[in-house]
C-alpha cells in the first residue's frame, strides 16, 4: 500500500459519494442524464440510479397469447406443453438481457404474463418476448428454380452449440454457429449435396442470408452473414442461444403496474432498518470507544461504496435485496470487529487476517456458486451478497486499518482508555500459549 | 472458564430436542408452499375510480383469502392474486366486491395462473448449495492442509453445523405452517440461503483460532485447545451476532407485515448459526478425535 493507500481510499471514496449522489450530471460532450463520453470511439453513455424491484416500485407488464393457430399443421404437442416450453424459453431469454427480477408465469392455458421492473426498454423487452427465433437452412428447389426448400426432416435451429458473435475484417458482425446432436453430419452432408449450390438461412420464415458453398464442410460449424449492426447481431445470437419459441406469440396487453408491497410497508422497513444500524452504532461506540468510532466511519464508507456499486452494476434491489444490504452491513461489522478483536496483537507482531479471508471467501465461493446456477431472485441474491461481502472485505482490512494507524499516530489519541483496553483483560501471548486444561 | 467442550453431549442433546420436532413436522408436511410456488387464481378486476389496495385486501381477507397479493395497473386495474378458487369462490368475491364498491366496479374476470416460482429455481439453489458445500469442505481443508486426513474433519465439521442451522430454520416453519398455516415465499428462501453464509462464516472464524492455537501449542490435547479457541472467540461471535439481531429485532417489531416471517427466519437462523459455532462446530471435531483414539485404543490393546 506505502503512500500511495490513503489517496486510494479517499479517491474511491470520492467517487462513490458521487455516483451515490441521486440525480447529476457528468457528461463530455454532451449532455445526457448519468456518465456520458465521447472520447474517439469509446462512447459511454450510462445513466445511473437505482434500479428497484417490482414489489418496490412496480414496473412493465406484458401479456402473451400463443399464437397457436398460427402452428404449421400436424404439431400434436399439447398446449400446456408448449406453453411450459415458451415460458423456460422467455424467462432465458429475460435473464440473459440482464433484467434481475422479472416475474414469469402462465395464465390461463393459452397466455403468459410477464412483468418487468422499470419501464425503460420497453420496445426491447417487447422484441426479446415475441421474436420466434426460429433458425431453418433451406435448400434450392429443383423443381421451381430460384426458390428454397425444407429438407426433410428440416434442419433447424434445434440443436446448436451456444453462438457467438465475432467481426469480418474487424468490422462486420457476424454469428458464427455450430451444429451438433447429430445435425452437425447432416450439415456435413448438405455441404456435399449443394456444393456449389446457394443454400438459404432463414429466421422466422425469412431470409437473411444466401451464401453459395464453397467447400465441403468437415464439422458442423458455420457463419450467418447478415446486414447486421454490432447490437443487432447479438440480440439475434442472445435469441438463438436461449431456443426458439414453439409457437409464436403476440402481446395482447401491455401496462403499468404498482408496486405489490404498500408504500407504507417499504416505509416502515427502511425505517426499521435505519432504527436497527442507529444501534448497532450506537453499541459499537459504547464497546470498543475510539475504535468503534472509526468502526462506524468505516461502516459509512462501506455504505457508500456498496450502494454506488449497485448503482453502477446495476443491481435490481427488491425488499429482499435491501434486507440482504442491511444484513451485510451486519457482516461489515463482524469483519471490523475481527480486526479490533486482533488489533492488539497485530499491532505486536503483524499478524495477517487469515481468519476474515477464509470466512469472506467461503462466502464470496457460495454466492459465486449460486449467482452462476441460479436464476430469478436466487440470482438477485447472490450478487447482492457477493458484492456486499467483498466490500465489506475491503473495507476492514483497508480502510478500517487505515483510520486505526492513522489514529494512533496522532498522540492525543494515544491513551489506552480510548481503546477499551483496560476495562477487559489483554490477550497476551503467555496466556494464549499455554491453554489452562480444565 | 466455562468449557463447553466436555459438555458436548448436552448440547448435541439439546440441538436434537430442537432439531427433531421440527423434522417430524417437515416430514408431515408442515411446510406451507406460498402462491408464488403454487400459482392460483388471478381476478382482473376493473374500477371506474380504482380504491386504495389495501381496501382491496381487506375484502379479500373477510372471505378467508389472506393470502390475497393485490396490485394496482394501469386503467383503474387492480389485480388479485390468490390460491385457486373454485367458480363457486369466484362467484362470492364478485358478489364481495360488488357490495362494497357499487357502480365503480365495472369488470371483474379470473384467469388461472401458473407458479411465478418453478420448482426448477428451488432445486438449482439446492444443487448449487450442496456443490458449494463441498467446495467449502476442500476450502476448510485446505487451511488446515498441515493436519493430514484430519483436515477434512473441519470442513465436514462446518457443513453439519449448517445443515442444523438450516434444519432449525425449516424445521420452525414447518411447525408453524403445520399450527397456523404460514407459508413460504421467496423471501423465505432468500432467508435460508442468508443463514447458510452466515453459518459457515461464524464457523470458520473459531476454526481459525483452533488451528492458529494448535500451531502455536504443539503437543497439547485437543479438547483444552478446542475450550480455549472457542473462549477466545466467544467475545466476537456474540457481539457480530448481537449487531445482527438488533438490526433484525427491529425490522421484525417495526419493519411492514411482509417483513415479519422473513425478519423472524432470519433471526432464528442467525442465533442457530451463533449457536452451532460455539456449542456444536467444534464439538463434532472433538467427537470425531475421541471416537478415533479409542478405535485406535482397542486395536492396540487387542493386538
Amino acid at each position: 500500500m506505502g503512500r500511495l493507500g490513503p489517496w486510494l481510499v479517499a479517491i474511491i471514496a470520492f467517487v462513490a459519494v458521487f455516483v451515490d449522489i441521486p440525480k447529476h450530471q457528468f457528461s463530455f460532450p454532451f449532455n445526457c442524464p448519468g456518465v456520458c463520453l465521447k472520447l474517439g470511439d469509446l462512447v459511454v453513455n450510462q445513466e445511473i440510479k437505482t434500479h428497484l424491484g417490482l414489489d418496490l416500485q412496480g414496473g412493465t407488464q406484458l401479456v402473451l397469447r400463443m399464437q397457436t393457430e398460427k402452428l404449421p399443421a400436424g404439431v400434436t404437442t399439447p398446449q400446456s406443453e408448449l406453453q411450459t416450453q415458451a415460458i423456460r424459453v422467455i424467462e432465458r431469454r429475460i435473464n440473459s438481457l440482464g433484467v434481475s427480477e422479472p416475474v414469469i408465469q402462465g395464465l390461463g392455458d393459452d397466455k403468459i404474463l410477464l412483468e418487468l421492473p422499470g419501464v425503460e426498454d420497453l420496445a426491447a423487452a417487447n422484441e426479446i418476448a415475441t421474436r420466434q427465433a426460429f433458425l431453418e437452412i433451406k435448400v434450392p428447389d429443383k423443381d421451381k428454380p430460384g426458390t428454397y426448400k425444407s429438407l426433410q426432416p428440416p434442419l433447424t435451429g434445434a440443436n446448436l452449440k451456444p453462438t457467438f458473435v465475432t467481426f469480418q475484417n474487424g468490422t462486420r458482425p457476424v454469428i458464427n454457429f455450430e451444429f451438433t446432436n447429430g445435425d452437425d453430419a447432416r450439415w456435413v452432408q448438405l455441404s456435399k449435396d449443394f456444393y456449389q449450390q446457394p443454400v438459404q438461412i432463414t429466421l422466422d420464415g425469412k431470409e437473411i442470408s444466401a451464401p453459395t458453398i464453397n467447400a465441403i464442410f468437415t464439422d458442423g460449424r458455420g457463419i450467418i452473414e447478415g446486414s447486421f449492426t454490432t447490437q443487432s447481431a447479438k440480440e439475434l445470437s442472445l435469441l438463438l442461444n436461449s431456443g426458439a419459441l414453439p409457437v409464436p406469440v403476440e402481446v395482447i396487453q401491455s401496462s403499468r403496474v404498482e408496486p405489490t408491497l404498500g408504500q407504507d410497508s417499504v416505509h416502515r422497513s427502511l425505517i426499521a432498518g435505519a432504527i436497527g444500524l442507529l444501534l448497532v452504532a450506537f453499541f459499537m461506540i459504547a464497546y470498543y470507544r475510539l475504535p468503534g468510532v472509526i468502526a462506524v466511519l468505516a461502516l459509512l464508507y462501506y455504505t457508500a461504496l456498496t450502494y454506488a456499486i449497485f448503482r453502477l452494476v446495476p443491481v435490481t434491489l427488491t425488499l429482499a435485496g435491501v434486507a440482504g444490504f442491511i444484513l451485510s452491513i451486519g457482516m461489515a461489522v463482524d469483519a471490523n470487529v475481527l480486526t479490533f478483536e486482533r488489533l492488539k496483537e497485530e499491532l505486536r507482531s503483524g499478524k495477517s487476517l487469515r481468519s476474515i479471508l477464509y470466512s469472506n471467501l467461503a462466502t464470496i465461493l457460495t454466492a459465486g456458486i449460486l449467482f452462476w446456477f441460479g436464476t430469478g431472485t436466487v440470482k438477485g441474491f447472490a450478487l447482492t451478497l457477493g458484492i456486499g461481502v467483498a466490500m465489506s472485505f475491503f473495507t476492514a482490512v483497508i480502510v478500517t486499518q487505515m483510520l486505526l494507524h492513522g489514529a494512533i499516530e496522532i498522540a492525543s489519541l494515544r491513551q489506552r482508555r480510548l481503546y477499551g483496553v483496560e476495562e477487559r483483560a489483554p490477550e497476551t501471548r503467555e496466556t494464549r500459549a499455554a491453554p489452562v486444561p480444565s | 472458564m466455562l468449557h463447553v467442550v466436555e459438555r458436548k453431549t448436552l448440547y448435541f442433546a439439546l440441538s436434537g430436542l430442537l432439531i427433531v420436532p421440527g423434522l417430524i413436522f417437515l416430514l408431515l408436511g408442515g411446510l406451507k408452499p406460498g402462491i408464488e410456488f403454487k400459482g392460483g387464481t388471478l381476478l382482473d378486476v376493473r374500477f371506474a375510480d380504482p380504491p386504495a389496495v389495501s381496501d382491496v385486501h381487506d375484502v379479500m381477507v373477510g372471505l378467508g383469502r389472506s393470502e390475497a397479493i393485490v396490485q394496482a395497473a394501469e386503467g383503474g386495474r387492480v389485480e388479485i392474486r390468490t390460491f385457486e378458487m373454485k367458480p363457486d369462490d369466484v362467484v362470492a368475491a364478485q358478489k364481495a366486491l360488488t357490495d362494497k364498491y357499487g357502480a365503480n366496479l365495472k369488470d371483474v374476470s379470473s384467469s388461472v395462473v401458473s407458479p411465478s416460482f418453478s420448482g426448477e429455481l428451488i432445486q438449482n439453489a439446492v444443487r448449487s448449495i450442496t456443490l458449494a458445500s463441498f467446495l467449502i469442505v476442500f476450502l476448510i481443508a485446505f487451511a488446515f492442509r498441515n493436519f493430514g486426513w484430519a483436515a477434512f474433519r473441519y470442513g465436514i465439521a462446518a457443513i453439519i453445523a449448517l445443515l442444523h442451522d438450516a434444519a432449525v430454520v425449516l424445521g420452525l416453519f414447518a411447525v408453524l405452517g403445520f399450527f397456523f398455516n404460514v407459508e413460504i415465499d421467496s423471501l423465505f428462501v432468500t432467508a435460508v440461503l442468508t443463514i447458510i453464509g452466515f453459518s459457515v462464516h461464524d464457523t470458520i472464524v473459531v476454526f481459525d483460532r483452533i488451528r492458529e492455537n494448535l500451531r502455536l501449542n504443539p503437543g497439547e490435547a485437543l479438547n483444552p485447545v478446542i475450550n480455549f479457541s472457542i473462549m477466545q472467540t466467544l467475545a466476537r461471535s456474540v457481539i457480530t451476532s448481537l449487531t445482527v439481531v438488533l438490526t433484525l429485532l427491529a425490522l421484525f417489531l417495526f419493519g411492514g407485515f411482509s417483513m415479519r416471517n422473513f425478519a423472524l427466519a432470519l433471526l432464528v437462523g442467525i442465533v442457530s448459526g451463533t449457536y452451532s459455532s460455539i456449542f456444536n462446530a467444534s464439538q463434532i471435531v472433538s467427537l470425531w478425535q475421541e471416537v478415533e483414539d479409542r478405535v485406535r485404543h482397542r486395536a492396540t490393546a487387542a493386538s
